[in-house]
């Protein structure tokens, strides 16, 4: 009954925004149906869609965490992206300069360093708000334009591939490729580290102490502190390991898809991530489950624009809608 | 009596969400009366009058006014028909004068040059009718509290009200205050008003009241004129059956034996000379200097705002003095953070509790262990046990007759008095030295606080010592072993059990005595 319940206005949200986004559709011209069936099911019709489906599922998911985590403790980490990028910046760094590295010694390096490197960016507006209580949403979605401009530097700097036609660097040692799970479709070890970073952070915030405490401090930081809580460390500390988080993700695209650098590998993971952060209500056991929902409508939204030319950006107007709805159903709910 | 009620409230019912707070409620009121009603937290006074006053709109039932239908749309139109209410919380612009606070809202004579000598006259000669002198051009902010009170008054009379609606006008008053309160509430009626006196405080109703109406849960108990009753009527009509009064702290007459104080060892709480400023510099706590037994139960009077939050968040360790010593037991604990003064020390009720006590969006469970939460038996390593946290919590909601759903329902759903008893069941779920008690019994009823009473009396036996900190001066009356007065962030006096005098407490509460005594000290 309980689950009926919660998993209601989910379901009543999905339809009411596909049932709108199907206006816009038909004002394009294309058949309704037919794209709708593009959307939900490309997923799931190939083996290559859904390791496809996959590859978007892990960095959503990691991303989507990023916000959720110090959302927890009442902070809001807009610096997802910047995070992302900077771990993608160090894991290549290392993967490059360390290329005759053996793996054991290679990959563990390559992760470390992704993931150190998200977490000093996260720490950077962490440390303003701590220090002078400066805004975070400001200073960490400022963080982000920086890093547009370092990766740009790095893409074009000394270790630029010269034959690709986009800012790329050189390939990183083979010795920093995550490990295939499937060799064809390509489906990388990346996967599990998202699934069992998502099953920690589930385990940290609702079991642990120090989870209790991100908790108590989101739900009123004045009494969590008056009761002994250390409130501006958990905000510290929220952000910090979302920007590790992020920083994971970087890596992932890096020495799991592409085994390079590539300026624009963030694409539009921190909306994505925010959006699947609010679908999710802040919960992060549902976390994973929006976030492979929302996988599935990216991937099918780009088979529909190659096939029936309807643009990708129609995705976005659902996605958008699902959000409105259930936050929605919120207010219905109270009246 | 024979005369004819200018006011009739008949079958008056009102539901919030899904809790009836008033049950079809009946109220009549006569000229020249002051009439009381008495009722414990959550009997529906207040709604009842909010009702009256036009703030909230009933769910059916009828008034009469002068015998005709009233259909009330909002305060304004409460006071055109004659219906005045004074607040528990002041409706004041601080930084206006008094006359500016009273006029405003009215039509003036002058609005273009805002001459207001007029308006001053009319405030200057009401306030000699009915014994309320008021400077109509001191600043509301410099006053004391019973001086802002009688602003209020004068508001509601200025705009020539009928009716006059008084929601527990004696709060935050000392007895001094209350005296001259009541006589101007005698002078009020002998000219023809009628007067409502919202409390829940028995003691007053019986001293002031013409006719007294109880309420208990939303409905009528009874409505007795004064002469006809006596005080165990009234004390079986507030609580109802399910209450043992002759065991009841609350009813007592003072006769809690001042036993179990141990006197020999260290005590449980020293303040040394402890001051703290704010960090604009302003002093809120000077030099403060006190011990506590082990097994006492120490109060601290005061009018609310001489430094009483202050002196509660020192003691807990929220904030550091900026100078002085607080020990416990022997051993310097100044420095101590909250969280290593909660492992056994000290246990906290704070007085906000909504800002400073609880978490709206955390489930029963979760408010119930907050700064016990790395406290054996909750936590294992840095796993909280959830299933052990859960039974505990089953206990405290069955012992403290927390109204919820269970430990995971969300805080958000619990009333401001299940708030409370959440505050009380937490600060009584773990053994502490001192337990810090601030208005702690705020928004219970009366048989909850007779249970806190009970409890807090309960750890003498143990040689645990209590500081109550409250501006209930009765309570601190009733229980307490010792009592100091604090005034402007100084200790005052501190006076023991045997010579408690209500008087000469409120003589301390307004500072009267504050510049005698320094000059007594001076000259010796």
């Amino acid at each position: 009954m309980t689950i009926v319940r919660k998993i209601a206005p989910y379901v009543i949200a999905i339809i009411a925004s596909f049932a709108a986004a199907g206006i816009f559709i038909a004002l394009t011209g294309a058949n309704i149906f037919q794209a709708y069936e593009t959307i939900l099911f490309t997923s799931f019709r190939t083996p290559n869609g859904f390791v496809q489906t996959l590859l978007k599922f892990i960095p959503l998911t990691l991303q989507a965490l990023a916000f959720t985590i110090p959302l927890t403790a009442g902070k809001f980490n807009m610096g997802g992206e910047g995070q992302m990028i900077v771990g993608a910046i160090a894991a290549s760094a290392v993967g490059i300069v360390g290329a005759d590295l053996p793996a054991f010694i290679l990959l563990p390096l390559v992760i470390l360093a992704g993931v150190a490197a998200g977490a000093l960016w996260g720490l950077i507006p962490a440390y303003l708000l701590y220090k002078f209580n400066i805004n975070e949403i400001l200073t960490s979605m400022l963080l982000n334009f920086v890093s547009f401009q370092i990766i740009d530097l790095v893409a074009t700097g000394p270790w630029r591939d010269p034959v690709a036609g986009h800012p790329t660097t050189v390939q990183i040692g083979q010795g920093g490729f995550l490990p295939m799970l499937i060799k064809n479709p390509p489906l990388n070890a990346g996967l599990i580290l998202a699934l069992l970073v998502a099953a920690a952070v589930y385990l940290y915030t609702s079991r642990t102490t120090g989870g209790y405490e991100l908790v108590a401090t989101g739900a009123n930081p004045r009494a969590a502190a008056v009761f002994g809580i250390n409130v501006k460390r958990m905000f510290v500390f929220s952000i910090v390991l979302a920007g590790g988080i992020a920083g994971l993700s970087g890596v992932i695209e890096v020495a799991g898809v592409q085994h390079r650098l590539i300026v624009g590998l963030q694409h539009n993971f921190l909306v994505l991530g925010v959006i699947i952060a609010l679908i999710a209500r802040g919960n992060n056991l549902a976390v994973p489950f929006v976030a492979f929902f929302i996988a599935i409508l990216e991937i099918g939204a780009s088979a529909m624009q190659r096939t029936m030319n309807v643009p990708i950006e129609m995705v976005f107007i659902v996605e958008a809608l699902v959000l409105l709805f259930v936050l929605l159903s919120d207010v219905v709910r109270r009246r | 009596m024979e005369k004819e009620a200018i006011l009739e409230l008949r079958n008056i019912r009102k539901v919030f969400d899904k809790t009836v707070a008033l049950d079809s409620v009946s109220f009549s009121l006569y000229p020249g009366e002051i009439h009381g009603l008495l009722g414990g937290n959550g009997a529906g006074k207040t709604t009842l009058m909010n009702i009256l006053y036009g703030l909230y709109r009933k769910d059916d039932g009828e008034i009469d006014f002068h015998g005709k239908k009233l259909n009330i749309q909002g305060p304004r139109d409460a006071i055109n028909h004659g219906i005045g209410m004074v607040h528990q919380h002041f409706l004041q612009i601080g930084n206006y004068t008094v006359l500016e606070n009273i006029v405003l809202g009215t039509n003036v004579a002058h609005p273009g040059t805002m001459k207001l000598d007029a308006e001053a006259n009319k405030i200057i000669e009401l306030g000699n009718r009915f014994r309320l002198p008021v400077d109509p051009n001191a600043v509301v902010d410099t006053l004391p509290v019973g001086t802002r009170q009688k602003v209020e008054i004068l508001k509601a009379l200025y705009r020539g009200v009928e009716v006059l609606i008084l929601d527990e006008p004696t709060t935050n008053l000392t007895p001094q205050e209350v005296d001259d309160l009541f006589e101007s509430l005698r002078v009020i009626v002998n000219e023809g008003l009628s007067i409502v006196f919202i409390t829940h405080k028995l003691r007053e109703v019986l001293h002031v009241c013409d006719r007294i109406t109880v309420l208990r849960e939303g409905r009528n108990i009874t409505s007795l004129t004064r002469a006809e009753a006596s005080e165990e009527i009234f004390v079986r009509a507030m609580v109802g059956d399910q209450m043992n009064i002759e065991d009841s702290v609350y009813f007592s007459h003072g006769s809690m034996a001042n036993t179990a104080v141990d006197e020999s060892s260290n005590p449980a709480l020293e303040m040394q000379n402890v001051s703290w400023k704010t960090k604009e510099g302003i002093s809120r706590l000077s030099g403060l200097n006190f011990q506590i037994k082990r097994g006492e139960l120490f109060g601290v009077a005061g009018v609310a705002g001489n430094g009483q939050r202050e002196l509660a968040e020192c003691v807990t360790g929220v904030i550091i003095p900026t100078d002085g010593r607080i020990l416990m037991d022997g051993r310097d604990v100044t420095a101590l953070p909250v969280c290593e003064l909660l492992k056994g020390r000290i246990s906290y009720i704070p007085e906000d509790r909504l800002h400073d006590g609880f978490l709206p969006k955390a489930n029963v469970a979760q408010n119930l262990i907050l700064g016990y939460h790395r406290q054996k038996p909750y936590c294992e390593g840095v796993f909280i046990k959830w299933n052990t946290v859960y039974d505990k919590v089953r206990d405290a909601i069955g012992e403290y007759k927390i109204k919820t759903n269970g430990p995971e329902d969300p805080g958000g759903n619990l009333s401001g008095g299940n708030i409370q008893r959440v505050m009380i069941a937490r600060a009584f779920s773990m053994d502490s030295q001192v337990l810090v008690a601030h208005n702690p019994t705020r928004g219970l009823d009366i048989p909850s606080m007779d249970f806190v009473y009970n409890k807090m009396l309960e750890r003498k036996k143990t040689g645990a010592a209590t500081l109550l900190i409250s501006e209930d001066l009765d309570e601190l009356l009733l229980i307490c072993d010792r009592v100091a007065v604090l005034y402007r962030g100084q200790i005052v006096g501190i006076l023991d059990r045997k010579d408690f005098d209500k008087y000469a407490i409120g003589r301390l509460m307004s500072g009267i005595q504050a510049e005698e005594t320094a000059d007594l000290r001076a000259a010796s």
